[in-house]
């Protein structure tokens, strides 16, 4: 990848852009935070509202991003890279998307479940969603029924997240979900579960909405599950 | 004892332990004084005649002594009669004989006491032999009228006169036996001691002790069957854990004994039928019967601990992962429902954390590591690999899950270790073919003969049936080393070749053709296995890096793979893949089944227990998964061999891709490459 002619300048005030918005894909995709940076800040000069900039750029180029780690084509290491220049580029678009009252594509709260502490996969998980454009309110590793109860009341997400790497602790989430119907809350929120020893059995049983078995599974699933709920809520 | 350089100089042969030794003193005293073991049963009655000796004549420069026969007390009567007797009058018996001057002893086999033998174990040390259980014969007061001892009083005074053993208690079975066995002995019996308690009480003189050494793994249990009085290895034994059918991983039997009412129970029984079972062939083997098992001493990991002694393993099933016991355990073997001695002891070795067990106490064991003063790495690989990073000033632990992918699970042709499996691969860079081993047939396969035309006996004994860890090792280095792969693990699809293929729509590497293998398809390596490769190894560098942080160390001196995965991986590949942190490869050695050689050696040596105590506290153990920098040492350790560490020992074999290359040019154009 010395070739001359990848390694030449580029000036993007040149572009036209919808160029522009290929080039801000490619540079996510390759993980180059800095130079995404500087794509999203002159489409903001052209005009593009933050909500496009966002849909069109970042959240498109992540896509391809998920596509290719499903495909086997990235690994964790280059979905991270790109992770991080999306969250450079969200990072100048997030205060104006506030501003300008933006529709948000939805709100998530996230964990590993108690007596678990791994969470590599949970933070791919956490990344790819955030890539996608959702809000995600990561609770890290260890938590009880009270922290994810907790902080559903505190943030009203759309979307429960719960991550397990063990067999001994996965059935913990079956406690969570029946605390959300404990308190009657459990058709309020789309509960969606993951983590090595898991599969679709086990979140069938639990009554969990769906499993999901990778970071890419959880975006798709995701986004399905919230035009669904939007839909019957519209209807 | 303050010596004086007036007193006698006397010298053992051969092990050439000397001393300055009072004038009056017996040969036998001066022997235990300095640490020389001379038999002896009868303790100075001129009844035994185990202890004899022989006195070197002459002038010994080199020692710079004169060893004559008068430099011992005269013989008496009584002793003259019983040497002779004996057929050895040149013999004298050390137990009556008194230092009078300057002497060089000879201690003949026959009379040598047990801890001068000495035994190979693991990493060439040499275990000194001081079971925790010895037999000694003892001459017992005969019970009168108006004396009441009582006949344990008795036979511990007599231990105590005898044998200079302070014997504080007696098990139920030996006071069960002792009256009897008195009566029939005509009051000498032999005691058998377990540290200070009598576990058995037989008539007359007897030896024979044994013991058992056992590693309880998750997936096979080894037990060693030793002569604790020899030291010797009589036979080994193995066989599957049975516990498998409740679950193939640690976790999932956790989780069948929260789930499943009696699931404890079951495993409980399960594991010891086939201790029983083991013990018995051992013993069978060996031709002895398993009531003269002494002792038992367990390695394991602390849920096949806690399943063994019938503890409930549920705590270890989630943070915080609290033991029931980190020390070690002194039980009776009868209490587990163990088929030896009804009063053999079973002795579990302590643990370090909720998942670093005795097995990898055993380990530090037979390895040593926090002998040396340079660092060393010792890695047991399974489906979690324990680490311990170290030296003799500092020692850490670490436990990562490495998952089953270098075992041959989560590999689409992932088999284990047997006959047919590949074993050793080589790909030619330049025409991408493989060539490659299988366990049971010695020849490459380029050298194979097959096809119908080709006699039976030309043909080779097995064909390709999958690949076991150490081939799956092989082939993703080599694959990398070949191009075929990218330093991150991608297939490079812009090669076109007959060996790449697509299965289901993702790029795979044909290892063996239809032809070469037993189910007459390919055996093809798939971009999920590969990445099923980088996440084993990752976790395992990640562990050892995080390690050498914490510690401040920069370099590694030594790599030490315990377990039967490290006995077959070939130095070379561990370092291509990235397994492990750069060292050079002669430093890098493998010692079979150490956790069993460490109960062996706990099992030998009884101070081993104390020290194995001590460097189970010592070690000091890291939580690597909430480590803050886990995360981003394992992406790291996600490329092959590494993203940022340097492989100086491997210059000149990696690709140049590999190399870590300058920073990257600003605004680079970069053309996706779309569907790979």
């Amino acid at each position: 990848m010395t070739d001359e002619s990848e390694n030449e300048e580029i000036n993007i005030q040149e572009m036209t852009t919808p160029e522009l918005l290929e080039l801000m894909q490619e540079d996510l995709y390759d993980g180059y935070a800095d130079e995404v940076v500087e794509e999203v800040n002159e489409a903001l000069a052209r005009g593009m509202s933050p909500y496009d900039v966002l849909t069109q750029g970042l959240v498109a180029g992540m896509e391809v991003v998920g596509v290719d780690f499903r495909d086997g084509i990235l690994f964790v290491p280059e979905v991270l890279m790109a992770a991080k220049a999306m969250k450079a580029g969200m990072e100048v678009l997030r205060p104006l998307l506030a501003e300008t009252g933006a529709p948000t594509i939805g709100k998530m709260v996230i964990g590993t479940v108690k007596g678990d502490i791994h969470d590599i996969g949970k933070n791919l998980v956490v990344m790819m969603m955030e890539g996608a454009g959702f809000e995600v309110f990561n609770l890290g590793i260890n938590n009880s029924v009270d922290d994810f109860l907790g902080a559903i009341a505190e943030h009203q997400p759309d979307i429960l997240g719960m991550s397990a790497l063990l067999t001994t602790t996965m059935p913990y989430m079956r406690e969570v979900i029946n605390a959300l119907k404990a308190k009657g809350i459990r058709n309020d929120i789309i509960v969606l579960v993951g983590g090595a020893p898991l599969n679709e059995a086990f979140a069938e049983d639990i009554e969990a909405d769906a499993y999901c078995r990778d970071a890419a599974v959880a975006v798709e699933t995701a986004k399905k599950l919230i035009q669904i709920k939007r839909s019957k809520s519209r209807a | 004892m303050v010596e004086n350089a007036r007193d006698p100089l006397v010298i053992f042969m051969p092990s050439g332990r000397r001393g300055r030794i009072p004038r009056g003193q017996t040969v036998l005293a001066a022997a235990r004084e300095l640490g020389v073991a001379i038999e002896s049963v009868c303790g100075g009655r001129l009844t035994c005649n185990k202890c004899r000796v022989r006195v070197e004549q002459g002038q010994f420069a080199k020692h710079g002594i004169t060893s004559r026969d008068d430099h011992l007390s005269p013989a008496s009567v009584e002793e003259i009669a019983l040497l002779e007797a004996l057929g050895s009058p040149e013999m004298r018996l050390s137990c009556v004989a008194q230092v009078q001057g300057d002497l060089l002893l000879f201690v003949p086999p026959e009379s040598r006491g047990q801890q001068q033998v000495i035994r190979k174990a693991a990493g060439d040390q040499t275990i000194a032999l001081d079971p925790a259980v010895r037999r000694v014969t003892a001459l017992v007061d005969r019970a009168e009228l108006g004396e009441h001892r009582g006949d344990w009083g008795r036979l511990r005074d007599a231990l105590a006169e005898q044998w200079q053993l302070d014997a504080r208690r007696i098990d139920l079975h030996a006071l069960r036996q002792l009256q009897p066995a008195l009566r029939e002995g005509n009051w000498r019996v032999t005691a058998t001691l377990w540290h200070d308690e009598v576990i058995d009480v037989s008539p007359g003189y007897e030896r024979a002790s044994y013991g058992l050494a056992v590693d309880v793994g998750s997936t096979t249990v080894a037990a060693y069957l030793c002569d604790l009085y020899t030291g010797e290895l009589l036979a080994t034994e193995a066989a599957m854990n049975p516990q498998v059918s409740y679950g193939e991983d640690l976790m999932s039997r956790i989780s069948y004994a929260m789930t499943e009412r009696s699931g404890l129970d079951k495993m409980h029984r399960a594991i010891i039928d086939t201790l029983n079972r083991l013990a018995a062939a051992a013993a069978r083997k060996a031709g002895i019967p398993p009531r003269q098992i002494h002792e038992v001493v367990f390695a394991g990991n602390t849920t096949m601990i806690h399943i063994l002694l019938g503890l409930s393993p549920v705590e270890l099933g989630a943070a915080p992962f609290a033991l029931a016991s980190r020390d070690p355990l002194d039980v009776k073997a009868r209490d587990l429902g163990l088929h030896l001695h009804p009063a053999a002891n079973a002795h579990v070795l302590p643990s370090q954390a909720g998942h670093v067990g005795a097995d990898n106490v055993g380990v530090l064991l037979a390895v040593e590591p926090y002998r040396g003063d340079e660092v060393t790495l010792t890695v047991d690989v399974g489906t979690n690999a324990e680490i311990l990073l170290g030296c003799r000033d500092w020692h850490f632990s670490a436990s990562s899950p490495t998952g089953p992918a270098l075992e041959g699970a989560q590999i689409t042709f992932g088999m284990r270790a047997a006959p047919g499996a590949i074993e050793r691969v080589r790909i030619n860079p330049e025409t991408l073919e493989a060539r490659f081993r299988v366990i049971g047939e010695p020849r490459w396969s380029d050298e194979w003969q097959i096809g119908p035309e080709v006699p039976a006996e030309e043909q080779p004994s097995y064909l390709a049936a999958g690949i076991c860890g150490s081939g799956i090792v092989e082939v993703v280095a080599e694959m990398f080393l070949a191009g075929v792969i990218s330093a991150d693990g991608r297939f490079d699809t812009s090669r076109q070749h007959r060996r790449l293929r697509r299965v289901g729509g993702r790029p795979a590497y044909i290892l063996a053709t239809a032809e070469q293998t037993a189910m007459g398809k390919p055996i093809v390596i798939t971009q999920d296995d590969v990445r099923n490769v980088q996440l084993a190894k990752a976790a395992l560098y990640a562990g050892a890096r995080l390690l050498m942080n914490r510690s401040g160390a920069e370099r590694i001196d030594h790599v030490v793979l315990a377990g039967a995965f490290g006995s077959y991986i070939d130095p070379h590949y561990a370092l291509v893949l990235g397994l492990i942190p750069d060292v050079a490869p002669e430093q890098i050695s493998a010692v079979g089944n150490a956790a069993g050689d460490g109960a062996r050696i706990a099992l030998l040596n009884r101070q081993k227990r104390a020290e194995a105590a001590e460097v189970a506290r010592w070690v000091r153990y890291v939580e690597t998964a909430v480590d803050p920098d886990f995360q981003e040492e394992f992406v790291a350790a996600l490329h092959l061999p590494h993203a940022r560490d340097p492989f100086p020992h491997l210059e000149g074999v990696l690709p140049e891709s590999a190399a870590i290359g300058p920073p990257r040019a600003r605004r680079r154009r970069h053309p996706r490459q779309k569907g790979g």
